[in-house]
């Protein structure tokens, strides 16, 4: 009921902020490009992501995101969100990560902060690039479920440029997230089950490329594809995954939507016992990913 | 799809129908009567003349206004005032973020621009192309003008794309006046 009443949240925000806009849209899912929202614009985000199946038991976690973002100047975006998450997860059981079944409901899970400045704009200069920074500090481990303190920083470099009359849009990523976490006791583990508490320090970079093009007033299809690894303090390389996966996407005057698919292609790292997928990545990663953006410009 | 998945679908259900009353999108500030009469308020007649270009000219018109022709056809009348020749009206359109914007070029009988209307502006940002001290800035050039974006025209800020491809679709109907009209 709490992704009900969310949704008439929002849906009561389109309708007391009836004004136009259009900026800084998101043309993929997952990869960002250069541009940043003009002076004094303001835009609504709301981020849905569904992350399902681990190859073994059931695993379906739920992510959204309330972005709020504000062009401060013409070069420099700030923006604010809140997260939250729903999980059900049962019949796994992954030493040191999953310590058991979990099932519930939409749960306030963090709150972010970032800001994007664009170096160069990609319409104006040969490539357009940007830089992001961010904050996060959150509450609840995304993979179990389980509380979790988790503050992360991170930075990022964003490459746009277009093609065929700037019809066709290409970005590139690069991203580094330093992150500082310690779990939550439990009680009443699985007998030898390990839960470490002390504190964890991981580093992930993220690197993509991604197109997207206009193949109709309104309409942009694209494909984007990034790969992701973590290094943690004591087991080092902890996990790496290559993804890839098409997006649509769809403008109007004042809101737009993109909806991906993101499938897990290859990953390596470590596994857990008994993993027959070990291609994959599968112990904080997912085989598939959905996600769904919707933008609002006022 | 599961019952999660389903429940959280409710959330775009809710917002894409909150978002239809939101303004229309498309603008039509004038017609194209409305237009010509602005551009050319002297004139007693419109005589439609389109191009239909020559692969040659085609070449050249790319090569000299930087971007690709859609189009073989480019919709011209010949107007003329008290029976003399006075100028071109030139109607075309050019890709704006998300759809096409329409607009009109006036050149003088010297291939000079006289001005330029924004006739059809579809794209939430950027509005602000319409204003006459932006599209002033047109006037006089003559084919050979670089019309570059931020160095001979200046950029509105949040509407970079719209001031581009108009610029570019200025310089493309100067350089077709060049291959065609003379």
């Amino acid at each position: 009921m709490k992704a009900t009443r969310l949704g008439l949240l929002a849906g009561l925000m389109m309708t007391s902020a009836a004004v136009p806009a259009l900026a800084d849209e998101n043309l993929l899912g997952y990869l960002s490009g250069a541009e940043t929202l003009p002076e004094g614009a303001k835009e609504a985000y709301l981020w849905v992501t569904q992350r399902q199946d681990k190859g073994v038991g059931s695993y379906r976690a739920t992510d959204v995101e309330a972005e709020y973002e504000y062009g401060i100047t013409a070069r420099l975006t700030g923006m604010l969100a809140l997260k939250g998450q729903s999980i059900h997860t049962s019949g796994i059981l992954i030493d040191g990560y999953i310590p058991g079944d979990m099932s519930y409901g939409l749960r306030a899970s963090g709150i972010e902060a970032n800001l994007k400045y664009m170096f160069l704009s990609p319409a104006l200069d040969p490539v357009g690039l940007a830089g992001r920074i961010g904050l996060e500090y959150s509450w609840l481990d995304p993979h179990s479920g389980q509380d979790k303190r988790i503050i992360s920083a991170t930075t990022e470099f964003l490459l746009q440029k277009f093609f065929l009359d700037d019809q066709l849009v290409t970005v590139a990523n690069l991203g580094m997230e330093s992150t500082y976490a310690r779990r939550e006791p439990i009680d009443n583990l699985p007998a030898g089950f390990e839960w470490s508490t002390d504190p964890e320090m991981e580093i992930e970079l993220k690197a993509g490329v991604g197109l997207a093009y206009r193949f109709a007033p309104r309409w942009f299809v694209g494909v984007e594809t990034f790969y992701e690894t973590e290094f943690e303090t004591e087991i080092g390389q902890e996990r790496w995954s290559w993804h890839a996966g098409p997006s649509l996407h769809y403008a109007d005057r004042a809101w737009w939507a993109t909806v991906t698919w993101m499938p897990q292609l290859r990953g390596g790292g470590e596994t857990y016992p008994g993993q027959t997928d070990t291609d994959l990545h599968l112990i904080e990663k997912t085989k598939q990913e959905f996600r769904f953006k919707v933008g609002y410009n006022f | 799809m599961n019952d999660d998945f389903r429940k959280w679908w409710a959330v775009p259900a809710i917002i894409v129908p909150a978002a239809i009353p939101a303004p229309a999108f498309a603008v039509q500030y004038l017609t194209l009567e409305q237009a010509q009469q602005t551009l050319f308020p002297e004139a007693s007649r419109f005589v439609s003349q389109p191009v239909h270009l020559t692969p040659e000219q085609t070449r050249f018109v790319e090569k000299y206004a930087r971007v690709r022709m859609r189009g073989t056809e480019q919709p011209v009348w010949r107007v003329e005032a008290a029976g003399q020749h006075v100028g071109w009206f030139v109607l075309d359109e050019v890709y704006g973020k998300h759809e096409f914007i329409t607009y009109a070029v006036a050149l003088d009988a010297s291939g000079a621009v006289k001005g330029v209307e924004i006739l059809d502006y579809r794209e939430t940002h950027g509005g602000e192309v319409r204003q006459p001290a932006w599209r002033a800035q047109f006037t006089g050039k003559r084919y050979g003008a670089s019309l570059q974006l931020g160095e001979e025209i200046k950029n509105i800020s949040g509407a970079t794309l719209s001031c581009k491809h108009i610029s570019e679709g200025v310089r493309r109907v100067l350089a077709l006046h060049q291959a065609a009209l003379q």
